[in-house]
Formats: C-alpha cells, structure tokens, sequence
C-alpha cells in the first residue's frame, strides 16, 4: 500500500477526544500511547520525564471508556484519584475510543494555549516496499548442495570436473571455475563427506567461480552481512539468503520482507573521534600511519557491529558468505584501506567507481576467508556508494516521477531526476542532524528525546524519548522539534538567536558563555545533569539545514526547475523513527510544498545493500545507476555559498519560499512587536 | 532610425529616509534606478556627506591623523563644538559623531562623557542632524547609543552601527526615543537583508533604517564592498526585495586615513609622491567609488576631499 495515500485519507480506527479543549483525533493503531497521541493533537500535557512515568506530571482523567485503555497506574496516583479515572498518560495505551480530561495541574495557562485543530504530519519510515523496483531474488553469492557420484574405474573423472559435470547436470550451470584454495580442500573433503557437499558459488555475468567448499546436507545456511558505513554512524543487518534456495525450482519473485532480517546493530563510526568530517578524516588518514589507523577504526566499528547481530541472531559466523557495504567515497576508500588523499584535492578525483570486491578477512573483518565484500560503486568524490544504494532501495531510476531524494546525513547527498535522468550534489552538513557537534545531541537509539512541544506561555516542554526511557539526550528529529518549537514561541529570533530578555529559570546563561535553554531538569534527567541547548547548538543545526536547503535549491537551478516542478521528495537518513514535516518545514529544512509529496525512508543506503545481497541483478543496477547520475559539484559553485547564507535563516531569508510559515511567524513576531513596545 | 538609450526598466523603490528634523532635516533615497543612471530612473536625494567630529582630540601623526587632516582642524580639535561649526564651513551636510574614545581599548570614556560631546555639537550646529557612530565594541556600543538616545529623545538621530551581536539593545532605544538606526552586516548580500528582517521583528519601520554593507577603502578591498552595495541595490531595484529597498551610509574615513598610502610621509616612501595629496585622493576616490556603488551617506574628514566630491555630487545629480 502506498503510504502516501495512508497520510492521505487516513480512516480511523477509533476517535480520543480531549476536554476541556473539545478536540478530537483520528488513532490509527491499537496500544497506542496517550501521550504521543495528544502530542499529535496538539494537546499540551505537562511531560519532562520522556514516558517512563517517572515525573508523574501527565495526569490525566479519563472520562469515559475506561475499559478501552491499559496502564496508567502509578504510586505517583493515591488510590482514590485511580478510581476517580486518573491516569499518567504517558503509561496508558488506548484500544478503542475514549473521552480525556486534562485536569488544571496537568495544562499550562490552557486559556492561551493554540490548539491545533488538525493532526501534524509526522511521517515514519516504515515500508517502502512500494518504491522498490520488482527483481527476481537471486543472490551473486548462493550455496548449492551437491550430492556427487562417487568415481569408479569406468567413471575416473578428477574431482573437479566431476564436481562442474554434476553442477550443470543438477542445475544447469556451465561456465564454472574454481579458487585454488577450494580445490587444494577436494581430495581429502570429497572422500571424508560420501561425496555430499555445499558449495559457495559466486555468479557474475554469467560466470561461476565456486569460493568455498564444506561437508553438508540440503538447507545449507546461506546468511549475508550488509552495512552501511556512514561518516557518524554505522548501521549493520544479518540477512538470511536461505530463502534463495532456487536454482532448480526456478526463481521466484519475492519482496523485501522484514523477516528475511535476522538482527541489526547500529552504533557510531569509531573513526568519529579522529575528526567528525571526512575532510578531517582525509587529513588524518595521509598523516603517518593515519590510513591504518582510520581503517582499523572502521573494521573494528563493523567487527562490533558483526558480533552483536551475530549474538542476536544466534546463527554461525562461518555461514556467512557475503557481505555488501555501502558508504560514502571516503568511507568506502578509508574502509578499504585505499589512500583517500585525491578525494580532497582539486580536481577531486577518487581512486575507482567501482572497487573490485574483496576478500572481507583481508580487510580484517572476522568472516571465514572465503567470503567476499562487495561495495557499493560511487559516482564521485562527494557523491558515494551511500547515495547510488539510496536510489536503488528507493527505485527512483525506474520511476517516471521527478522525485528529489536528499539523504541527510554528516554529507547531505541530494539526487534529482526520474528514469531518464539523474543528477546529484553533496554538500556538507555536519553531524548535527545525527546528533554530533550537539551538547547533549545522541543517535536515535532509546532515551533520545524525538518529540517535543514547548508552551509558547511559560515555556514548560512536552518531550518524548525513543522507548520512553529518561531522557539522556537529543536525537536529529528532536532537535528539528525542539528548535522549531523554540522560534515558534520567542525563545529564539529568526537568526536563531535567544532573546534574552525573557524572564524563565529555563532560559539562562551557560557555564560556557552563551545563552542556552533547558529542556530537561537535572532530576528527570537520565544522566544526572540538565539537558540544554545552546546557541552553538541551534547555529550548526541552522548552517547544516541551511547547507541541505543550499543544495537542493542549486540542484534544482541547474536544470532549470523550481520544488514546484518536483512531483516527489523522499528524506532519507538517521534522525530517528519520527520527523515531523510541518516542523522541518517551519525551520527552513524542507521546502513549503504539498506535504503529500513526502516520503520519509528512514536509512536507504542500508536498504540497498540489503538489496543487492539478494539479487545479482539489482548489483548490475547499481553499476547503471552510478553510471547515469551527473554529478554538479558545489566547491567551485559561487553561488552555493551565497544560497548558503541565505538559508541560514529561520525559515530563510527569502520569506517567498516560505509564505505559509512567514505567515505564522508573522503572527509571533507581531506578539513579540507588541511585547518589546509595552516594556518601552 | 534615431538611436534610443537601453533602459532598464525598474520594478522596486528604495525608502526615503529623513534625518533630524524640521527645516534642516536631510533626506537620502527615493531613487528608483542604479545610481548613475538618472536616465532611467530618478534620484530624488543627491548622495550627502557627513563630516567627523571626534569625541577625544586626535593627536598629529596618530594613525589617520597626518599632517594633511590634522591641519585642517587644529584649532578646533580639542573642542567639539568649534570642530563640528568648521565642518559645516567646509560645507558639511551632516555632522558624524564618532565615539571612538567610548572603546574600552582607547580612552574608554563613559556615556556621560558621550552625552557631554555630543550636547557640545548640539549646542554649536543647532538643528543640523546628528549621526552618532560608536566605537564598533558590540558590549560598549549598546551601552553608550541607547544612553545618548535617551539623553536626546525624538531627534530622529541617525545611530549607528547596529550590529547582529547587539542591534537588540540599539533598536529597542530608538523605537523608544524617536531615532534612526544604520544596521551593519558584514559584507554580505543575505546577512545584510537579515539584519534588516530583524531589526523589523523588534518593531521599527523600516523607514528609519539605512545599511551599513561594511566600508573597505580604495586599495584594500573596496571592490568587495562595491560589489555587495551593488548586488542589493539590484535586488532592491530589478527584483523589489522591500527587505533590501534602504539606503546606504559608508563609514569611509577611517579606512581611507589608516591606509599606508595615506600615512606614510614622502622620506619613508619616496616613490608614492607628496603626501598631502596622496591622503586626499585616497579618500577622496574612495567616496567616487562608493557613490558609484550606491552610496547615500559618506562619512569624510578632510576639508579638501570633501569639497571635491561634493562638487562631483553636484555634477552628477544634478
């Protein structure tokens, strides 16, 4: 089902309705939590504990259809105020329709607080199933059982062309070579297995190489490791290929299902703490031994990430036979060990589109030495293997719509076109939207603040966490919220500025200089301390915004188009589960169109190397796509850096790009107007 | 077939801004085409100069103070009041109150200090308006011009400069006490516009706003400064940005005075010629350049320059 259409006209399931405000709201899922569904109301409830029920602020009273919610109850309610219908709301999740009051200590000055009337657009990455381009699955690396006649005097074939006789006898494939160390095993495996034995097989262009031989049985393992090595973080999946068990009962089309995912791991690239860009990492990396350095980092990031999925799925190290990774030019050179040093120079050259794939033991990850990586082949210095996996998994080469795709992450990569043609740019954002370069920035990974609301009155936020867990930082889409959020109620002029005057224990001078706003308290804090954003904070999320906004806007010129032109825009990248549209919008991130145009992915560079583990002919596609996309490069590009600037502006400086949010910002700097005159 | 002028046609008008006020009052822009190019628009208000009094005496051969400057005003220079009647001698439209002893770096003088100066020049130009400049300490600026704007109420004083770290402070005064704000970003064509938004934000029209692009001198970057004046100018104008439409002041004559070229004497550079002259060419093609540019107000100090660039204003606008 298209999701666009699941924002569209979305039937409900059942109806909450809040008092006192009157509003009611469309839920959509059952167990869903109260809190997260009055956020999406637009309704304000006390809430500084991220969802654990730990402050006990959220109460809340509900009025009828008690029999339709589950939880609630916490030691924070006396016995009575349980029976009278109390509940935290951020422990309640509701089944079935229900009446909500929000009593007195739980709103803030509800007289003046805007309700929001319409849900928010809040798009989460779920199936993208539907964007995916059909493929048959047929893996380049698959196993085969082969049941091998013993030899006779009569039948005195050597070991190898026995093996190739009964390989195009069982399943019809010619063309067969073998490694060395393979056959070196032969004499001895042959005669000690009765002659039953799996092969390895890698199929490319219609040439079989077989890789690796072991004793065994039908229903041989067959799993691949895939990852996607981002510059901030590094994302990992064991995939189970065993549903390739096909040559024979001939192939079959299938979808990307979630099953076919053992386990995932993500955690942050460990090179990070050798500069947080790859500018720093190139330089790091042609200092020294700072090459081997960086790479080690890298294998060591994807050994951990290795052995925790391993521990997950509870499957055997030695039946992976793939691996695939995908990563930016600099990632994929740096993970290789292959001297980035030309990337950075003028005329800004990488060392290959396409690195011959590799064996992964020599590159120091911990597989069986027979399994091979392939990595994702790049278009150009700034524009990697990360972003032609991106366009894959999203299946915009195929599609007859223009789409603009723009994968946010440290690089902003950002592809335009349809199925005839593409073009793409990189610009550097900084780690911001991954939560680097951030005081109390995090990945989205439990305890992350994602949601936020602050009342515009005395500026007392509503927060949620990933996994509702005390909040111990701030994810790239709480970030999104939490800045917007700050703009829309004054604590922040349009140069992302604080406005000092304001008289909140929360809005403060920092330890560090500079002023800065508490979101959380110390004591409701996961981590011991408060959890605050700084100037420092707002200005690199506004120049990492602004540097996306730049890129799309020079993309977009170069041929001669405008957002209108654009029929759809996927976001691809890690700010977490969530992101809200209409806030990204309002802070300048995304353009002002038709918010159906959106599709959020979630991490498609990781969806494409889960691709290409699957289907050999989705790898030939991604050498096509690599090879179609026109790169424009920003470095020389004088007018990047004048959009630049412009753009680092809430929203942006031409507010004609933005008329529906300068319309509401209007409204604020009116209330603002009016406020500085009374105190004159 | 008669040959006709290309033209440009214009979309945008930049704000007409008055200073001071009464009969004396001085008004800048109204124009409705790039300057230069009356034939294609009009310039209602001729480019206008204002002329430096300094809060504390400079000394002779202190940087910007060679003999060609000093001279000038020698007898006055320890008198406020006295300096700025001869600037209005030399032909002054305006007179610019220059703070730079206010600096915590210089003399550090106080607002009350300040106020004395700047009541002196009152009291010896009358209704002649008033532009203050400070001393470009962000902390010090926002002290020591909200101070005089309260001391001066409804002048309609143009105070200056503005800038992002401290245009909060300065504007909230002047929407209070009736004054002016010239807004200065640095040399960029977005910052500048920004400033302006908000600047607007606070709540002061933008009719008593002028842009301050950030003043380089001839040889050390004016094409820098040329080049953002003129690219606001056109957004003003071709695209009708009414973020952009103000106009311009240019803070000149520090810059032009500092110059090696201006200060060094003819013993320590014999092959740059005799100094006197040298010092007011330099500023004086400094101010043709950013009249070229779009400028409305110059901020001059030598008698010499400013008579021929006056004379050049009346030649070209008139």
């Amino acid at each position: 089902m298209n999701p666009i259409q699941e924002i569209k006209k979305p039937e409900g399931k059942f109806k909450i309705k809040f008092l006192p405000y009157n509003v009611e709201i469309d839920v959509f899922k059952e167990g869903e939590n109260l809190l997260r569904i009055a956020m999406a109301a637009g309704v304000h409830i006390n809430a500084s504990c991220g969802g654990i029920g730990a402050c006990g602020k959220c109460r809340v009273i509900i009025k009828n259809g008690l029999e339709n919610i589950k939880g609630g109850k916490s030691p924070k309610l006396t016995k009575d105020e349980i029976e009278k219908g109390y509940r935290l709301a951020c422990l309640t999740k509701v089944y079935g329709p229900i009446e909500v009051e929000i009593p007195k200590e739980s709103q803030i000055d509800s007289s003046v607080y805007e309700i929001k009337k319409e849900p928010e657009h809040v798009l989460s990455a779920t199936k993208i199933e539907h964007l995916i381009p059909s493929y048959k699955l047929n893996p380049t690396i698959f196993k085969v059982y082969l049941p091998l006649e013993q030899p006779t005097l009569d039948d005195n074939l050597n070991d190898v062309d026995r093996i190739i006789r009964t390989l195009k006898k069982h399943y019809n494939i010619e063309n067969v070579t073998f490694d060395f160390e393979v056959v070196k095993k032969l004499p001895t495996l042959l005669r000690e297995s009765n002659w039953k034995i799996v092969l390895t097989v890698v199929s490319v262009e219609g040439r079989y190489k077989v890789i690796d031989v072991v004793e065994g049985k039908k229903g041989a393992q067959n799993y691949a490791f895939v990852v996607d090595i981002g510059t901030t973080g590094v994302s990992g999946e064991l995939l189970d290929l065993n549903v390739c068990d096909l040559l024979n009962d001939g192939i079959e089309e299938v979808s990307i299902a979630k099953g076919s995912v053992l386990a995932e791991h993500s955690i942050y690239n460990k090179q990070v703490s050798y500069g947080e860009d790859v500018i720093t990492r190139i330089v790091y990396a042609i200092k020294g031994n700072g090459l081997e350095i960086l790479q080690k980092a890298a294998v060591d990031t994807i050994n951990e990430i290795l052995d925790k999925c391993l521990e997950k799925s509870k499957i055997n190290r030695e039946d992976i036979s793939f691996m695939v990774t995908a990563g930016n030019t600099t990632m994929t050179q740096l993970f290789l060990g292959v001297n980035p040093k030309y990337i950075r120079e003028e005329p800004y050259v990488p060392t290959a589109r396409q690195f011959p794939p590799v064996r992964a033991h020599k590159l120091g990850i911990n597989l069986k030495e027979s399994t091979y990586v392939y990595t994702f082949p790049n278009v150009a210095s700034y524009v990697g293997g990360d972003i032609v996996s991106g366009v894959l998994a999203t299946g915009i080469y195929q599609a007859p719509e223009i789409t603009l795709f723009m994968d946010i992450g440290t690089n902003g990569e950002i592809v335009l076109g349809n199925q005839d043609w593409l073009v793409c740019t990189s610009c550097s954002a900084g780690p911001a939207f991954e939560g680097g370069g951030i005081k109390f920035g995090m990945r989205a990974t439990p305890g992350a603040i994602e949601q936020c609301r602050i009342n515009p009155e005395n500026f007392e936020p509503m927060i949620m966490t990933i996994g509702g867990e005390k909040p111990i930082g701030i994810c790239g889409s709480g970030l999104i919220e939490i800045i917007s959020e700050m703009f829309k109620a004054g604590i922040i002029s349009q140069n992302g500025k604080f406005n000092k005057d304001i008289d909140s224990p929360r809005i403060r001078e920092g330890e560090t200089g500079g002023y800065e706003f508490v979101i959380v308290w110390k004591e409701n804090s996961g981590i011991g301390e408060d959890i605050t954003i700084c100037e420092a904070d707002i200005d690199n999320l506004l120049r990492a915004k602004g540097a996306v906004f730049a890129g799309c806007k020079i993309l977009l010129e170069s041929v001669g188009m405008t957002f209108d032109d654009v029929e759809r825009i996927i976001i691809a990248g890690g700010f977490g589960k969530y992101i809200n549209l209409e806030k990204a919008i309002k802070i300048g991130l995304f353009p002002e169109v038709d918010l159906e145009k959106f599709i959020y992915v979630g991490n498609s560079s990781l969806m494409g190397t889960r691709l290409v583990a699957f289907s050999k002919d989705l790898m030939k596609e991604a050498d096509k796509i690599s090879n179609m996309m026109t790169h424009i490069e920003l470095a020389n590009n004088m007018k990047f850096m004048e959009e630049f600037v412009a753009a680092c502006f809430l929203p942006h400086t031409d507010p004609s790009l933005f008329p529906k949010t300068m319309e509401e910002i209007n409204k604020i700097v009116d209330k603002l107007k009016r406020k500085t005159q009374e105190v004159k | 077939m008669a040959f006709a002028i290309p033209k440009e046609n214009y979309a945008g008008k930049v704000r007409e801004i008055v200073i001071g006020k009464g009969d004396k009052a001085v008004k800048i822009g109204g124009y409705d085409s790039m300057p230069l190019c009356t034939f294609e628009g009009t310039w209602p208000n001729k480019p206008v100069v204002a002329m430096e009094v300094y809060d504390v005496a400079p000394e002779l051969n202190a940087q910007g103070w060679p003999p060609a400057t000093f001279e000038a005003f020698k007898d006055v220079i320890n008198d406020p009041g006295a300096w700025a009647k001869k600037c209005l001698e030399y032909g002054a439209d305006l007179i610019c109150v220059q703070l730079a002893g206010t600096d915590p770096n210089a003399q550090n003088k106080s607002a009350e200090e300040a106020i004395e100066v700047v009541k002196k020049v009152k009291e010896a130009v009358g209704d002649i308006p008033l532009i203050i400049w400070g001393s470009n300490n962000l902390e010090k600026d926002q002290e020591v011009l909200p101070a005089i704007m309260e001391a001066f109420p409804n002048e309609n004083w143009l105070f200056g400069p503005a800038e992002e770290g401290n245009y909060k402070k300065i504007t909230a005064s002047a929407i209070g006490y009736g004054h002016l704000v010239a807004g200065k970003s640095s040399i960029d064509v977005n910052l500048a516009k920004q400033l302006n938004i908000l600047i607007e934000n606070l709540g002061l029209s933008l009719d008593k706003v002028v842009m301050d692009p950030t003043t380089a001198s001839l040889g050390y970057g004016i094409e820098y400064t040329y080049s953002v004046m003129e690219r606001i100018s056109l957004a003003a104008l071709a695209q009708n940005d009414d973020k952009m439409q103000n106009p311009f002041i240019n803070d000149l004559a520090k810059e032009a005075w500092k110059t090696r070229e201006a200060m060094l004497t003819v013993e320590e550079e014999p092959t740059y010629g005799e100094q006197n002259t040298r010092g007011i060419l330099m500023e004086s093609i400094t101010a043709i350049d950013l009249i070229a540019a779009g400028s409305s107000i110059l901020i001059m100090r030598n008698p010499t320059a400013v008579k021929v660039i006056k004379e050049l204003i009346n030649e070209l606008y008139s």
